[in-house]
């Protein structure tokens, strides 16, 4: 099957593309050199190309998601679309069901998106999920912050056997990379409590926050694993964190990345670049992180884009999400995962003339306009905790037009003035920074770029054409008609196949599945799965046999090797 | 001789995957470390042999084939304006999927065994969320347990060795002894027996009771009569303490709460409860889930349309609305015009009205046995039974997923096999 | 002045889902326009000529608009959903969903209505002459708040959950009202002359009056004295405790 897509305006910031009239040749599902003269074409006629998008954090499988659905009828009656010959049905908004969530990601031109958080023990949920998502490629990161036999290795200082059981852990889970998620607090929430900061002592595990991320940053780099530690950094949601967030950061200097990236993920800063101490002096610290940013090449993050109107929130962050429903009178779904970590699931309305989210929305787009390098900020929502993914396009007109954040300025609570400094910042990002934010920047933090994020050969034939010639609108003016372009690509190629024409899904093909199945040396394997054993005959409420991901809940994988490697440590 | 090991029991929503059976030739011939409802089940009984159809419901059914089957079933689905695809708790998730789709192309209506059982806790969810975790967490955690209107000893006889009462866990050490139960029901069951203490309440009135310690916890006790629902104001108040002085508090829910006067505002209420505990210590709440795989039906269904249960499709998109959508409300309005039941037994359960409903229109079943639905069905079509001959996914009651893998090969086709034909056919009937 | 009369051709069993069947949707329309609106009957797309006859008498807007639907539409769903103006006179019984979302306009069904009877009602009126289901006047589930506005009167009885959720407006039951009425109350105002049993429950703004028998009381309410309304006594609790609730609940 052979493929031509001509005349676009090409934006391939790996290759080094910024708008040139290149033609992209495909053959069999791939980006090639050429093409014969039977391959089938398309002009995009002058059009915007860009590859594939590419989400590294969103939440869109798993149990935290279906129980999202489950109490929020009052969501899922929200963009109900029926079935037609083509595709299933669409509901929800902030918790669409697995088909629009497929679809709706299609329609903007992504193609690639990874679930941000699975527990190993309910990993086979998360997979029956994505199963089901159609068109994407994708993958889910897995938990490790709280899990006991991670804290019980990094109390040891066990290296050997922490990188094993990551290993195995991603291989029982099918998953692709080292999530941690306020790390030691997932078990402290196990009775209710949580940690407060990096050096806070978890009772019974004798660990820190910070030994945890270190550890497990390590073990990654062991590992040689594609993907770096991605991390929800501890006291999310109160002022003042962005001290912790810093701290965190600092943290990165300890470990030496093992591959061409960075070696700490930093996620959805606008929950955690929080200045002041309380609600009523609370601010924006954004531009210190940026700061921070600029003067460091071993950090990337995302910016978790707060988005106005309807959301919900649910994260593995437990404690957060109880204060969060206290604070808000709302209803709270909990659920704790026995020896590994918390999750919490909480509706939550932003409203423009509320101070406090106000000056949230400000803390995304200050992070990304600040930090002067796009490869160290990617495009996200943290969907849905900051908004629902389908509102991308807003994000991405609001970081290329001064004008439409200062028109959207003009609608807030006056505290966006005071206590940020998005007023005062005229930067207006270009397509080039955009494909890198949104491609080129997450397919490198997800060590993904042979070949997602860029149109070069040997790439997957993942393509976005969007109805916009680069060389004919002024973004910063024409604001309305970025968003609508980004909304509803003209053209939605995936793995070679049109799957979305002028923003109508045309074809639902099964994506694939990316995991990571890391080798370590065979003793340390052994040596931690007789442990392993231990915890199963003694604390798990269901027997080993049962407990990992089969082969039946991937039927399209891409398995990624890795393996240990000596790792260089400061 | 073939012993197979950490199988899993498809009974009830214990899901417990620790049972060892024992095979000989294809048949299971041992069962250990099931309990009695599930080395019933295990073991099997006499099965429907051939499909069978009849046009009369009180005449005898006539043996056909499986294609005869299928071709009549489909024809009665292909021209119904409002079908019930009903049941689905005794299945796979795999077959659930296939049932969803069914049910989308068809126009119709899919409702669950929730509807009579656990619907109500549904209902609950959607206005206060769920504070709860899995069953590990208990097991290594909780030093209080309350069992309200449900009965573990004698409906999920393993629940309290596996998980919530005699189980030894990592801050559990002292199991039993290291536990206070609490038992709140209408009558002194075989579970109030073994507990600690005993709090009857009097029918009905199980949400006064929740709203009672409720007020108390808030500090409001004063405004608190001096008996709630039978149960004295001094009881009242010692539950509210041991619960906030717990380390880690439990409370399981069943029938008593869901179908008794209130229903879903009894869970609803009981929900809030252990959400105001959460301020004081953890707390958490979880259904006690009657069908091994109930709770895998509202997953899948959930997560492809967006509702557990009670989905409408007539309109070509879900609609949810239970008191209009559920199979009850259905049934007795007399607008279902077809029913497919699967995997659940409608006229063992279902008011009188519904039954009487069901034995007026034609009826297919899809079921491993003889059952009082076989009695209205038209169309019975025998399957292989899921999670002992068919393998596939299913969710324990605390949304753990688990893999079924096959003790023994089918003898019968498979419930996917026959939805699969089934809804071919339609779309050949319809001219799709 | 519009008059569009509306009769069932036949017997109706399946309900039909009807929302085209408002004044905005009649306004200014043709018999034969009116005829060739969609309605569907389960999974049967259909239009409301193949199921009612339908007789238009003049043109004018949603506002100048009448409906009388005469005959048994005690299978028929969402009559009147969403509108903003203009007249529907039901001459028997109406099925669920009657009125919902209106926001202007007056609805008078001489018969019974079934459940969610005004379901998210914004503004207008909604006169029930005989009895009302359950959740009259309630929201959607999930959502947290029901009726916003408008006024609702039932004549004879309605059942459970009568105003739960509601944030604002009016429900008055003359007969008897079934269990926990004003459920949730965010600033309604009920009123039930006949018995009722548990109201009030979470409630946290809003009045509930009840001049019938309360069979059960929530144990949730500070009793703050007596009060008289339009020369009735009454005794005034506040609550619900439990949520902190400022709502006020008189009981004669």
């Amino acid at each position: 099957m052979e493929l031509l897509i001509k005349n676009g305006a090409v934006y391939d910031p790996v290759n080094g593309i910024k708008g040139d009239k290149t033609d992209i040749p495909i053959k069999d599902g791939k980006i090639v050199a050429s093409v014969s003269s039977k391959a089938a074409v398309i002009d995009a006629g002058g059009r915007l190309v860009m590859p594939g998008g590419v989400d590294a954090h969103s939440h869109i499988a798993g149990a935290k998601v279906n129980v999202g659905r489950i109490m929020r009828p009052e969501d899922t009656r929200i963009g109900i679309r029926p079935r037609t010959k083509i595709t299933r049905p669409y509901t929800g908004y902030t918790v669409p069901n697995v088909y629009a969530m497929g679809y709706r990601y299609a329609q903007m031109g992504y193609t690639t998106v990874f679930e941000a958080a699975q527990a190993i023990m309910k990993a086979r949920h998360t997979h029956e999920e994505l199963e089901e998502i159609p068109i994407i490629d994708k993958g889910a990161l897995t938990l490790f912050g709280s899990n006991w036999p991670t804290m019980d290795y990094v109390r040891e200082k066990n290296m050997d056997k922490l990188a094993a059981y990551v290993a195995w852990g991603l291989l029982a889970s099918r998953g692709y990379g080292i999530k941690v998620v306020n790390p030691g607090g997932g078990e402290m929430w196990g009775f209710g409590k949580n940690v407060t900061g990096l050096d806070d002592v978890v009772p019974n595990f004798d660990v820190t926050p910070k030994d945890i991320i270190v550890s497990l940053m390590k073990a990654n780099e062991m590992l040689g694993l594609p993907h770096s530690v991605h991390l929800h950094c501890n006291n999310l949601g109160k002022p003042g964190n962005y001290k912790t967030t810093l701290a965190s950061m600092e943290l990165a200097k300890q470990v030496k990345p093992s591959r061409d990236r960075q070696v700490l993920h930093v996620t959805h800063l606008t929950f955690n670049v929080w200045g002041g101490t309380n609600w009523g002096d609370f601010e924006s610290k954004a531009d210190e992180v940026a700061n921070y940013l600029n003067s460091s090449e071993n950090i990337t993050t995302d910016m978790g884009q707060l988005i106005f109107g309807s959301a919900t929130t649910m994260t593995a962050d437990g404690p957060v999400q109880y204060a969060n429903a206290k604070l808000l009178h709302a209803k709270w779904a909990n659920g704790d995962v026995e020896l590994e970590d918390a999750s919490g699931v909480v509706p939550i309305f932003y409203v423009k003339q509320v101070s406090i989210h106000a000056i949230m929305w400000a803390m995304g787009l200050e992070l990304a306009l600040l930090t002067k390098d796009p490869y160290k900020v990617l495009l996200t929502t943290d969907h849905p905790n900051g908004g629902p993914f389908v509102n991308y396009p807003d994000v991405i007109a609001l970081l290329m037009s001064n004008k439409k954040r200062q028109e959207e300025i003009k609608t807030l609570h006056e505290a966006v003035h005071k206590r940020t400094k998005i007023p005062g910042i005229e930067r207006e990002l270009d397509f080039n920074d955009i494909a890198i934010m949104t491609r080129a920047g997450s397919a490198k933090v997800l060590g993904l770029l042979d070949t997602k994020g860029h149109l070069g050969v040997g790439a997957d034939a993942d393509i976005a054409i969007y109805d916009i010639k680069p060389d004919q609108i002024d973004p910063s003016v024409e604001h309305a008609r970025i968003k609508s372009a980004f909304s509803s690509a003209a053209y939605t190629i995936k793995g070679g196949e049109v799957v979305v024409k002028d923003g109508q899904v045309v074809a639902t093909p099964a994506g694939r599945t990316f995991w990571v199945d890391a080798s370590v040396p065979e003793q340390h394997r052994n040596e931690m799965l007789r442990d392993i054993r231990l915890k199963f005959k003694n604390y798990y409420s269901i027997n080993l046999a049962n407990y990992m991901v089969q082969d039946a809940y991937v039927t399209h994988p891409n398995v990624v090797k890795a393996g240990a490697i000596p790792v260089e440590v400061n | 001789m073939a012993v197979i090991t950490d199988a899993l029991c498809p009974f009830c929503g214990c899901v417990c995957d620790d049972i060892t059976v024992v095979t000989e030739g294809n048949k299971i011939t041992d069962v250990k470390h099931a309990c009695k409802l599930g080395a019933a089940k295990i073991m099997g009984h006499h099965r429907i042999k051939e499909p069978m159809v009849r046009d009369d419901k009180k005449g005898n059914f006539k043996e056909v084939s499986y294609d005869e089957a299928i071709d009549a079933a489909a024809k009665v689905l292909a021209g119904s304006k409002r079908p019930l695809l009903y049941g689905w708790a005794s299945a796979l998730c795999e077959v659930h999927k296939k049932g969803v789709l069914l049910a989308e192309e068809l126009g119709g209506i899919i409702d669950n065994t929730a509807s009579v059982c656990h619907g109500p806790s549904t209902l609950a969810v959607h206005e206060k969320g769920l504070p709860t975790s899995t069953l590990g967490q208990i097991k290594n955690r909780a030093d209080v347990v309350v069992f309200w209107g449900c009965n573990p000893v004698q409906a999920h006889p393993r629940h309290m060795g596996r998980y919530s009462v005699f189980a030894r866990g990592f801050f559990s050490d002292k199991g039993r002894k290291g536990r206070k139960i609490v038992v709140v029901d209408v009558r002194k069951t075989d579970t109030a027996n073994i507990a600690d203490e005993y709090i009857e309440v009097q029918q009905g009135k199980d949400y006064l009771v929740i709203s009672a310690l409720r007020a108390i916890l808030a500090g409001q006790a004063d405004v608190v009569p001096a008996a709630v629902g039978g149960v004295p104001k001094e009881q009242l108040v010692k539950l509210v303490d041991t619960m906030k002085a717990a380390r880690f508090g439990a409370v399981f829910f069943g029938m008593g709460l869901t179908q008794s006067q209130g229903r879903y505002k009894n869970i609803d209420n009981a929900i809030s409860l252990t959400t105001e505990l959460n301020s004081f210590t953890k707390v958490v709440i979880m259904p006690m889930r009657g069908h091994y795989n109930v709770t895998g039906f509202g997953q899948v269904c959930a997560w492809e349309t967006g509702f557990a249960s009670a989905v409408d499709f007539s309109r070509g998109a879900p609609y949810y609305n239970p008191g209009e959508t559920a199979a009850n409300d259905l049934l007795y309005r007399r607008e279902v015009d077809a029913a497919l039941i699967i995997a659940g037994d409608a006229a063992a359960h279902f008011p009188a009205n519904s039954v009487r409903h069901l034995a007026k229109i034609p009826v297919v079943q899809i079921d491993p046995y003889w059952n009082p639905t076989t009695e209205v069905a038209n169309v019975v079509i025998p399957t292989a039974i899921c999670g002992i001959e068919v393998e596939g996914t299913a969710y324990r009651m605390d949304g753990v997923s688990l893999r079924y893998r096959k003790m023994v090969e089918p003898t019968h086709p498979t419930d996917i096999e026959i939805l699969e034909k089934i809804t071919e056919r339609v779309r050949e009937i319809r001219g799709e | 002045m519009q008059t569009v009369t509306v009769k069932p051709r036949k017997e109706i069993r399946i309900s039909v889902e009807a929302e085209n069947i408002s004044p905005d949707k009649f306004a200014g329309k043709t018999e034969k326009e009116i005829q060739s609106l969609e309605a569907w009957m389960g999974n049967e797309k259909t239009t409301l000529g193949e199921l009612f006859s339908v007789k238009v008498d003049g043109q004018a807007p949603a506002a100048d608009t009448k409906l009388v639907l005469e005959g048994d539409f005690s299978r028929v769903k969402r009559i009147g959903e969403g509108m903003t103006g203009g007249l529907i006179m039901v001459k028997g019984n109406v099925d669920m969903h009657i009125g919902a979302k209106m926001s202007g306009g007056k609805i008078t069904v001489m018969g019974n209505a079934d459940s969610w009877a005004g379901r998210e009602m914004k503004g207008g009126e909604l006169i029930i002459e005989g009895n009302a289901g359950y959740y009259l006047g309630a929201g959607y589930r999930g959502e947290t708040c029901g009726m916003r506005g408008g006024k609702i009167t039932v004549m004879g009885n309605a059942l459970d959950y009568a105003g739960d959720h509601m944030c604002g407006g009016e429900i008055i039951v003359k007969g008897n009202a079934g269990l926990l009425p004003g459920l949730c109350n965010n600033g309604g105002k009920i009123v039930i002359e006949g018995n009722t049993s548990m109201p009030g429950s979470e409630m946290s703004k809003g009045t509930i009056i009840i001049s019938g028998t309360v069979e059960e009381m929530m144990p949730v309410f500070r009793l703050e004295g007596a009060e008289a309304l339009d020369g009735v006594t009454y005794r005034k609790y506040a609550g619900d405790v439990i949520v902190n609730g400022k709502g006020l609940l008189y009981v004669k």
